[in-house]
């Protein structure tokens, strides 16, 4: 009984350990990498890339935050569009016909899609793999919609929500775990 | 019931080893030590822009980047373990204590080595895949042969010090000098690789590099997966082993551990007067 106490508590002071490690990593802050901020009207039926990253890796966030006036689609999709020259300007080479063949061929390429209405949207993507993201932005009414936006690339040790809940899950286990081995081995310190 | 009588033995030397070589608080210390540094000393981005192709190669380069921080902590367990906790017990005549229980001596030695690397792989591995499936469990999932691979090949030179850690704590039933050569063969394997790179680019052969490999794959693994890319043509320089061959020179690896490992078996049951 006495080894079995001790074991579990010692287990347990090893989870509130690591607890404290994890803790530790979803605290440091991130490095914004990159970022894109903008103000753009969107014609009726037009899209627009905001936001475009090759390699995207599970220790880096985008972050997106929108204000519209008017009705938007926002996108985020699996994909890497190429910055081309066209028409005799530089742009990407991605229009609307190529989104909606996306859209109706590829739908496991679509990481997220939202429409947003006069106001505010803010959402944060950290992949679970090595991917392309690339944010597309698309006006599907018949008015003009003003658009400010700004997306942020941030790279951090490990994603924090993930960590810190992982921590507070494993702490109290530990805790548990613990407390009869520490209350144990202090009552034979004070007996000694 | 004649195992039973020899399982109780076994494990009141197997507690017994557990309590002296995690002594309240290095167990919670090295635990503590594992999980920062698994987070902290990964990059992602230099891995996945440096070599990633295929997805074995991601998977690859994603596990060395998560290893190569927390490799120098088990290291420094082990060496902790094996040479400064073995040698200890045969000085202070632990050990000798331990061969009145009704027990074999290579049962004796069978519970110290699962105390002082069984404990510490379980620890390593657990922390280390547990932060590959919290990062990134789409690379982990799909490639787990490719991530159990990497850790076989970057853990075997580890395995190698220890085992000539204990050989040379058995043998001189003391681990301070043990404990000296440990870290010298570990810093010495860098110094090794270095100048095998540097003669395989000299004479155009790989067999250097080949013949470091033996004793440590990870190089091989490293090859296989392009660690020669754009040096080999300036160089003539051409050593891509296959999946094959990195397997061979993996288990060709072990096959020395394991017969280090053996000596000190037998060394132990045969020769060792205490």
């Amino acid at each position: 009984m006495k080894r079995w106490k001790t074991i579990l508590g010692r287990g347990g002071t090893t989870l509130i350990v690591i607890s404290l490690a994890l803790l530790l990593v979803s605290i440091i802050p991130q490095l914004q990498i990159s970022g894109v901020e903008g103000y753009v009207p969107l014609l009726p039926e037009q899209v627009q890339i905001a936001f475009d990253s090759q390699n995207l890796n599970p220790q880096q966030e985008v972050e997106l935050a929108v204000t519209v006036e008017g009705t938007l689609k926002v996108y985020l999709l699996e994909i890497s569009v190429e910055f081309q020259f066209v028409n005799g300007t530089f742009d990407y080479g991605f229009n609307l016909t190529d989104l909606q063949e996306l859209l109706e061929e590829h739908p496991d390429q679509i990481i997220w899609k939202d429409q947003v209405e006069n106001g505010n949207y803010e959402r944060s993507y950290t992949p679970t793999r090595i991917m392309n993201a690339t944010v597309v932005f698309y006006n599907p009414s018949s008015e003009i919609a003003y658009v400010e936006y700004d997306v942020t690339l941030k790279s951090g040790l490990a994603p924090g929500d993930k960590v810190r809940t992982i921590a507070y899950c494993a702490a109290p286990i530990g805790i548990i775990l613990a407390i009869p081995w520490l209350l144990n081995s202090w009552k034979q310190r004070k007996h000694k | 019931m004649k195992d039973m009588g020899k399982g109780k033995p076994f494990l009141e030397v197997l507690a017994s080893a557990i309590h002296e070589d995690y002594r309240f608080p290095f167990l919670e210390l090295f635990a503590f030590l594992y999980a920062l540094g698994t987070f902290v000393l990964a990059n992602f981005t230099v891995s996945v822009y440096s070599q990633a192709t295929t997805n074995e190669a991601i998977a690859y380069t994603v596990t060395t980047s998560l290893i190569s921080g927390s490799l120098i902590v088990f290291i420094l367990l082990i060496l902790k373990n094996v040479a400064y906790g073995l040698g200890s017990d045969l000085e202070k005549g632990i050990i000798q204590s331990y061969f009145s229980y009704p027990l074999r001596r290579r049962g004796i030695l069978t519970a110290k080595l699962l105390s002082a690397l069984g404990v510490s792989l379980l620890l390593f591995l657990g922390i280390q895949i547990s932060a590959l499936y919290i990062l990134a469990p789409d690379i982990v999932l799909p490639q787990f042969g490719t991530v159990l691979l990497t850790y076989a090949a970057n853990l075997s030179y580890p395995l190698l010090i220890s085992a000539i850690m204990l050989l040379m704590t058995l043998i001189l039933r003391r681990g301070g000098i043990a404990l000296v050569v440990g870290i010298i063969l570990y810093f010495a394997m860098s110094i090794i690789s270095g100048i095998a790179f540097v003669v395989a680019l000299a004479t155009g052969s790989p067999l250097a590099l080949q013949i470091v490999s033996v004793i440590a794959p990870s190089y091989a693994l490293q090859y296989h997966y392009g660690g020669l890319s754009g040096v080999s043509e300036v160089f003539s320089v051409t050593w891509a082993p296959t999946l094959t061959e990195t397997l061979l020179y993996t288990g060709a690896s072990y096959v020395i551990v394991a017969s280090l490992f053996v000596l000190g078996y037998i060394y132990f049951s045969r020769r060792l007067n205490l």
